[in-house]
């Protein structure tokens, strides 16, 4: 019973639950979208009705009376007939991937460790996969999905320390969505990340520029390891000109490579789609690759077979990993195209304004209510009575005594 | 001292009264049950109230005790016990009986009768030597069979006929079942039995072989089976296999695929890492992380999400049923409600 590198990766919850083809990332989207948009006009509808009838019930112009309606969109009476314009999949993407970026500067702010802050905006995409930006706003959601990745990734800040970075933001705020949050990732709080997987690469590479590789090799199993660095220093350089390099060349060359990758990993990779559509060992020879072509070919050669099926998909598949990345626009800033997406999102983020959800603005209300004791305020149903919280606060409150006591409080019966 | 006496009485004149007309089986199996506790170690006879050896009476010495022993069954008190065994062994006092006694094996006597004392005795020696039990048999009418040849070697030591070689055919028995079986641990009849209780004793053993090595057929036996005694359909016991050391992992293992775990790269930074005495204090491995990376590297080199996803078809349903209320939750009808206490 032996478990390769793979069956390991096969376990994981990154693979079994958010690994998709394009086709399916694409229709789950669409899904979200389509549920989220039935639910925004449904609340909203359901809002203007009420506040039709108090209008009508007494002669004061209707205003903003209940807490929960209070950033509701469309004050005004003239436009209640119009329908909402909700966002599409698409915008919504676009929308996230900005939240994303927002998320990126948010641990920059805040000085968080590299792999905390990919780990939040994973988060923060997994989480907007199946919950839109229409119900919870990518601002409360980015705080805590950033909180929350801080304590997964053994970086944890106390909270109040985390909140001194913000001006106005209180704890409740970053508290408040952390279990819609944790329930929206399935409770799957592990992030595989392709950082880690990179060194060892590039450990790997070296060990072989410096003639020191032990490793399997599917080139010719017959080669020593002198043999082989003495082929990898002939190998082309990135243009795909032919080079004869010098051992210190070649360590140099590996050292730039490592470090373009690992640029391309923390800056553009965390934003894109990369995670989900391939595996973290995927995502750094993609990385790799558009650091340097050959060297990344050279290592994969090593480890399958170049006749293989293996060999060729494998390829194949990180040349489109490697497209994704290298047409995101953090990869090569374009200052016209740039100009244009940020007017984009910025029409985006007005329209967003107008098709929240109502119901789910203030979170903060939505978590004290579905706490004990909280107190009834509209007819939602959800909330506990008066009387009823009263009794249960005075009844909690005795059994703490009680516990307290030296043989503990009496049995319930 | 009076309300000592009186007790005496009281005892005395009850048993006369219950003497009269009572067989000798129910007086004893009387005083094997009946009597209070307290009695049971101050037998009440009016004869066994005199010691035989020093004839002082219990009259006299109301914290007089007897003591017996196993080698012979003479009762003696406490006090000449002590006289006469205090300095080694020595011959029993008793007119006629030549046996060798050690003040170690003198205990108080359990039962009443003597006779039943003895008989406990030989039984527990023999069931501690003869501890088979069913499934150590083929079938059940061998087992009968041992359990009735048992009965027969017990009965004979009892009535002491033959006691010798019996004795000795047990003892090589009870080798030979060691022999059997060196490293397990021998199975003990139901009530452990104290080595002190054992009817039988060193020296008195020992003559015994010598004398019996002697007699033609049973050394005819030896030579042919060494065990003592032979029962039909004793099945050869077996020594258990040996247990496989416990691992952790139930077998499984990592076989890496990709990559091989090398002792040392070649590299500068890792090397610098390796020797640093503030990682290594704490038992830290460099090349643990090393192990890690690298499986890192290659983990999911090999899965091509774009096909196996498909195969495997429509993920999301997967992640619907793997937690229903989260996907009730995001599918946004209403979040749960998280727990309350009360």
């Amino acid at each position: 019973m032996k478990l390769t590198e793979d069956d390991i990766y096969r376990t994981s919850t990154q693979y079994r639950f958010w690994s998709f083809t394009k086709e399916q990332l694409a229709a789950q989207r669409l899904r979200t979208n389509a549920q989220a948009t039935e639910r925004v006009k449904a609340n909203v509808a359901r809002l203007r009705a009420q506040r039709q009838q108090q209008a009508d019930s007494d002669s004061v112009s209707s205003g903003v009376e209940n807490g929960s309606g209070a950033n509701t969109p469309l004050p005004d009476r003239s436009s209640d007939l119009k329908e909402v314009d909700c966002l599409t999949a698409e915008e919504e993407l676009k929308l996230v991937d900005e939240f994303c970026e927002r998320a990126v500067a948010l641990g920059q702010h805040c000085n968080f460790a590299m792999e905390a802050t990919a780990t939040g905006v994973q988060f923060l995409r997994r989480f907007y996969l199946y919950n839109s930006p229409m119900t919870y706003h990518g601002q409360n959601i980015s705080r805590t999905t950033m909180f929350l990745a801080t304590k997964t990734e053994n970086s944890h800040r106390p909270l109040d320390e985390f909140v001194a970075n913000f001006g106005k933001v209180t704890r409740e705020q970053i508290l408040a969505p952390e279990y819609i949050v944790a329930q929206g990732l399935r409770f799957h709080l592990e992030v595989k990340h392709p950082f880690r997987g990179l060194k060892g690469a590039h450990l790997e590479i070296m060990g072989i520029a410096l003639g020191s590789y032990e490793g399997p090799n599917k080139i010719d199993e017959g080669m020593t390891s002198a043999d082989l660095q003495a082929r990898m220093l002939k190998l082309p350089s990135k243009s795909g000109r032919p080079v004869a390099m010098s051992a210190k060349d070649m360590e140099q060359r590996v050292n730039a490579a490592y470090v373009h990758a690992s640029n391309t990993l923390k800056k553009v990779a965390i934003l894109t789609d990369a995670y989900f559509l391939y595996t973290p060992s995927q995502i750094w020879l993609a990385a790799h690759l558009l650091a340097d072509e050959p060297l990344t070919l050279f290592h994969i050669s090593l480890k399958v077979s170049a006749s293989s099926l293996t060999c060729t998909k494998l390829v194949s598949t990180i040349r489109s990993c490697a497209a994704l990345l290298s047409s995101h626009h953090t990869y090569a800033p374009n200052p016209e195209r740039d100009a244009k997406h940020r007017a984009e999102v910025k029409r985006l983020i007005e329209k967003l304004k107008s098709c929240r959800d109502p119901d789910k603005v203030d979170l903060v209300k939505l978590n004290q209510a579905q706490k004990r004791d909280a107190v009834k305020e509209d007819g939602d149903g959800i909330e506990l009575e008066e009387s009823k919280a009263k009794r249960r606060k005075i009844e909690r409150e005795t059994y703490e005594k009680a516990s307290n006591e030296f043989w503990g409080p009496e049995l319930k019966k | 001292m009076s309300k000592q006496l009186n007790r005496a009485n009281g005892a005395s004149t009850k048993r006369l009264a219950e003497d009269g007309g009572a067989s000798p089986l129910s007086k004893s199996l009387y005083k094997l049950s009946l009597q209070p506790a307290t009695q049971r170690d101050s037998p009440a006879d009016s004869s066994s109230d005199i010691c035989p050896v020093c004839k002082s009476s219990r009259y006299l010495n109301p914290n007089m005790q007897f003591k017996i022993n196993p080698e012979c069954y003479h009762k003696m008190c406490e006090s000449c016990v002590d006289r006469i065994f205090s300095h080694g062994p020595a011959p029993c006092p008793i007119a006629g009986c030549a046996r060798t006694l050690r003040k170690g094996k003198f205990r108080k006597q359990k039962f009443e009768d003597l006779k039943v004392e003895r008989e406990v005795d030989i039984r527990k020696r023999v069931a501690s030597a003869m501890n088979k039990q069913e499934d150590d048999f083929e079938t059940l009418r061998d087992y009968n069979d041992y359990l009735e040849q048992v009965e027969e070697i017990t009965w004979n030591l009892i009535l002491k006929i033959d006691v010798e070689a019996t004795e000795a055919r047990l003892r090589r028995w009870e080798e030979h079942q060691k022999a059997d079986l060196p490293n397990a641990t021998r199975r003990e009849f139901e009530p452990s039995v104290p080595t002190d209780h054992v009817v039988l004793k060193k020296g008195a053993t020992q003559r015994k072989i010598a004398s019996f090595a002697n007699t033609p057929q049973t050394a005819a036996a030896e030579v042919s089976e060494d065990t003592g005694f032979s029962f039909h359909g004793l099945k050869k016991r077996v020594a258990p296999p040996r247990e496989a050391p416990f691992d952790a992992f139930g077998g499984w293992s990592i076989a890496p695929q990709y990559y091989y775990l090398q002792e040392d790269y070649g590299v500068d930074w890792f090397n610098i890492q390796k020797n640093k005495p503030e990682l290594r204090v704490g038992g830290y491995n460099v090349r643990e992380y090393c192990d890690l990376a690298l499986r890192d590297a290659f983990g999911g080199f090999g899965v091509f999400i774009e096909d196996e996803k498909v195969a495997e078809e429509i993920p999301s349903l997967d992640a619907n049923v793997a937690t229903g209320q989260a996907a009730a939750g995001a599918s946004g009808i209403r979040d749960v409600n998280m727990d309350d206490v009360f």
